[in-house]
């Protein structure tokens, strides 16, 4: 924040989305929104840094050089294999009766120039690769070839709007999968992979434009985004 | 003279059960005000419980002034206690006793963050390559890349810990889950 490096710690809760506090100024930050809510820094907002959600094996082959966070022995015992059905159990303190979706279902939320959509997951795992557009962006959001893996990109090349297709060859055995998961577009008709990039093709080594974007239930993503609409098909 | 003098005593015990009354007034309200300032904010920011805007608004600003307020008024309240302690009988000094410990309690609660003893922090993040990581490949991770730099965060991890502060490629950034 302003050239100087905040340190923060968890302060409490509020509706089931952490506040956290820095050690710096003691003001208090949403997590989901980055906002300074209250302090000396109130009214301020954290840059979101991009980031996925992939498996280990699709962050293994894409990162050869990357580094993983070493589990803490001490706390070992405590990481839970199974906290995602084990937190979907978790009773809900807000919702939002009336909306098309239940407080736990799981959504990919997004906003682009402040415009918020949110994409069930089921829907979106059944249809990927799925085309939106979300204010005028054309939007591309892929499954991993691992079927969990999830990113967001700007269907756009070279300043012009494409459309993207799942490439399947059924003459590959399923531990190939991996290797051969290719999108193909409709306007240069190159392939691409799963970091969206051309791997060959006219668009050979042009890379789309990333979107952030976020794994989240339901009832978080709609509390601190009120007016977001819900992708239908 | 006799009568003059008695009036003049009953005067003075008068004066004394007066201060005495503001002591205990003055005790009550410092020993009020250390509880309030834990309490309020440790029920309302409380797991699976709704909170409401302008509670929470109120919670965060108790919480803020806590460490410093608590202190204040529970210093006060010792000060207090030591001036009613000779003033009282057995069963007020036990009120007394009673006060200061809940007094204290919540001074030294206000001074704790209480959520970090159930999450414990990562106070000096390690990292393995990622050949010597034990993870399963269909484990979930968050990943971040900054310039050349690629970090892996295992959800697994995240989801107990909730927090990390770390530094990619020189840049300074707060993982949450």
């Amino acid at each position: 924040m302003n050239g100087r490096a905040l340190h923060f710690y968890l302060a409490g809760i509020n509706n089931q989305n952490f506040l956290m506090r820095d050690e710096e100024t003691g003001t208090w930050w949403q997590q989901i929104t980055g906002k300074a809510i209250y302090g000396p820094l109130q009214g301020a907002a954290l840059e979101l840094v991009l980031s996925d959600e992939l498996t280990f094996g699709e962050w293994r082959a894409e990162s050869p050089a990357g580094e993983v966070l070493a589990p803490i022995a001490k706390y070992t015992k405590e990481y839970d294999p199974n906290w995602e059905p084990d937190v979907a159990k978790l009773p809900v303190v807000i919702s939002f009766p009336g909306t098309e979706l239940k407080s736990r279902d799981v959504v990919i939320g997004l906003t682009i120039n402040g415009t918020a959509r949110a994409y069930p997951w089921e829907t979106f795992a059944r249809q990927s690769p799925v085309l939106d557009h979300v204010n005028g962006t054309p939007l591309l959001l892929a499954l991993g070839p691992d079927g969990k893996s999830f990113r967001v990109f700007v269907s756009r090349i070279d300043g012009r709007d494409a459309e993207f297709f799942l490439q399947t060859n059924s003459s590959q055995d399923a531990k190939d999968e991996m290797k051969d998961w290719t999108l193909l577009d409709t306007f240069t008709n190159s392939q691409w992979n799963f970091q969206g990039c051309a791997t060959s093709g006219p668009a050979q080594g042009k890379c789309l434009d990333r979107v952030p974007a976020l794994k989240d239930y339901w009832f978080d993503w709609r509390n601190y985004h009120p007016d977001t609409t819900v992708y239908k098909h | 003279m006799s009568a003059f003098l008695a009036n003049q005593k009953t005067a003075r015990k008068t004066a004394r059960v007066h201060t005495s009354l503001w002591l205990w007034i003055l005790f009550s309200g410092c020993a009020f005000a250390t509880v309030t300032l834990f309490f309020i904010p440790a029920f309302i920011i409380r797991p699976f419980r709704y909170q409401a805007p302008r509670a929470l608004l109120l919670a965060m600003g108790l919480h803020q002034r806590a460490p410093l307020g608590t202190l204040i008024t529970g210093a006060a309240c010792f000060f207090l206690a030591f001036a009613l302690w000779k003033t009282v009988g057995r069963w007020r000094k036990a009120l007394i006793v009673f006060a200061l410990l809940i007094v204290t309690f919540s001074a030294v609660m206000a001074h704790q963050n209480y959520f970090e003893w159930m999450f414990h922090p990562i106070a000096d993040p390690r990292f393995l390559a990622q050949s010597e990581s034990k993870l399963g490949s269909k484990e979930m991770i968050l990943a971040v890349r900054l310039g050349s730099d690629a970090r892996a965060y295992p959800i697994s991890q995240m989801a107990y810990h909730h927090i990390l502060n770390d530094v990619v490629a020189g840049v300074p950034i707060a993982v949450t889950y």
